[in-house]
């Protein structure tokens, strides 16, 4: 008997490409948790990816597993930062760049709307009163 | 300019996002939560400017530069911008008899109030003679400045632990911050040079919560300092695995393996390069492809030489198959052991040879 007719069920299987920790694929279970928190109870949640053991690679393959959304928000603040919906509306990809173009710090948001995109009050007030003026003077 | 933080930051072009994005990056970087960016940005927005007094000892100007040299203008160094940074030889325009002068009046004026920065040693040898500023020894600076001060900053590893002007044989008697001024909180920030941010990061802490940061055993910042540059570098999965650089050409290196064989200090280092990189983001030592040279730890010059290992794994080469056959469950318990190990070699300061675990 080859040793090929043994059935064997691989469980966690060594990842074969090199690079590949293996420690993206839990991220993709908090991920779902998350998603589950937003949809019950409006919790957002975020995840910081420069704190942990990823590999360029591992982010890769995460980022190839959560996909594309419809949604890509672009801030130029000191430096260019991405805020991408995944193929999971929801979940976002956020990528802050300083202004050399390295990346500052990266993050995964589960939210309907990620932080940074929203206008605080105090911007408003501001800009308000400008468009106001702004008529006034017309 | 004593209004809120944002005010200033407005002023200076600098948007609300931008400075969210700012928080957020440093709410990372202090190891916060991260959606503490935000709380932390409302928090320092409404915050007010302490006065800074900094004396510069026995040092080479590199913590300095390491702080000012930032590509400007960032977030970072307008944040330095807001404190009121009322004495610093190097940066100051005042010279001499005014200098001096502009100090006292700081000192007076913000008793026991104030943010003392010191970077470099105090030589206590031939009467503090080694080093002095307007005539007067280190020793007695320092002493006066500290008097009254809301806290002091010892920046780098020379101020922090006495650094290289301590090295063996330490020919002019430096010592530490910390070894003179026993009655005021003190916080290390050691590092030849230590990063930009971590000094930026205290300062936003105690402009946010008007407390110094929770500190670990050798006084240093928690944040900053609490895990070692092995447990959060990209290259420790290879560790983890195995997978070793040999020499700095060969097929290892080139694969960006684990330094550890060639020297690295990671396992006994605490600091952040890992994770906040040098030069704006770009890089960092061991990103660069050399190992880690401990400088944030005390007496890193005399730890026994930058390329000898610290400890290596008990028979790499059983090591390296028992690997490939039981993967990251063997890997993590290995590094449990080493843990043990890296936690001893710490505690004794010595460097552990192969021969010593071959015993």
């Amino acid at each position: 008997m080859s040793i090929d007719a043994i059935p064997i069920h691989v469980i966690n299987p060594l990842p074969t490409e090199p690079g590949l920790t293996g420690n993206a694929l839990p991220l993709l279970r908090e991920i779902s948790e998350m998603l589950r928190r937003l949809l019950e109870t409006g919790e957002t949640a975020a995840i910081d990816l420069s704190a942990l053991p990823l590999t360029p690679i591992d982010l890769d393959w995460l980022r190839e597993k959560l996909g594309e959304g419809e949604i890509a928000v672009t801030l130029q603040a000191n430096g260019e930062s991405t805020l991408n919906e995944t193929a999971c509306p929801g979940v976002w990809w956020v990528t802050h760049h300083n202004e050399n173009g390295a990346v500052t710090s990266q993050f995964i948001e589960v939210s309907f709307v990620p932080e940074l995109v929203k206008a605080h009050p105090q911007d408003v007030t501001v800009g308000w009163e400008h468009l106001e003026l702004l008529i006034s003077d017309l | 300019m004593q209004g809120p933080l944002i005010d200033n930051l407005v002023r200076q072009g600098v948007s609300r996002r931008t400075f969210l994005k700012y928080c957020a990056t440093l709410a990372s970087m202090m190891a916060l939560p991260p959606t503490a960016g935000r709380a932390m940005a409302e928090a320092m927005a409404a915050a007010r400017r302490p006065s800074v007094i900094w004396l510069p000892f026995q040092e080479c100007t590199g913590c300095t530069e390491s702080i000012t040299r930032s590509h400007s203008p960032t977030i970072e160094g307008m944040i330095f911008d807001m404190i009121s940074l009322d004495y610093q030889e190097t940066l100051m325009a005042a010279a001499g008899f005014q200098a001096e002068e502009a100090r006292h009046q700081a000192m007076k004026e913000n008793a026991g109030k104030y943010l003392l920065i010191v970077d470099g040693s105090i030589p206590l040898g031939q009467d503090g003679a080694f080093s002095c500023t307007a005539g007067r020894s280190n020793l007695e600076t320092l002493k006066e400045a500290a008097e009254g001060a809301a806290a002091i900053v010892a920046m780098g590893s020379c101020a922090s632990f006495g650094g290289i002007p301590k090295a063996n044989p330490n020919p002019t008697g430096a010592v530490s911050v910390s070894d003179i001024i026993k009655d005021k909180p003190i916080v290390n920030i050691p590092g030849c040079p230590p990063i930009p941010v971590v000094m930026t990061g205290v300062l936003a802490h105690y402009l946010t919560f008007g407390t110094l940061p929770e500190l670990d055993e050798k006084g240093r910042p928690k944040s900053f300092y609490g895990e070692t540059i092995h447990d959060r570098c990209y290259r420790r999965p290879f560790y983890d695995q195995g997978k070793f650089a040999k020499t700095f050409d060969d097929e290892g290196a080139r694969n960006g393996w684990c330094l550890f064989e060639l020297g690295c200090k990671g396992p006994v280092t605490h600091n952040a390069c890992a994770t906040t990189k040098w030069n704006g983001g770009t890089s960092w030592p061991v990103e660069s492809g050399h190992g880690c040279l401990g400088c944030s730890e005390p007496d890193f010059w005399d730890a026994g030489g930058f390329y000898k290992a610290l400890s290596m794994p008990a028979d790499p080469l059983k090591f390296v198959a028992v690997a490939a056959v039981a993967g990251a469950a063997v890997g993590v318990g290995v590094s449990l052991a080493n843990r043990g190990k890296k936690s001893s070699a710490k505690a004794a300061h010595e460097t552990t040879t192969l021969a010593d675990l071959e015993k």
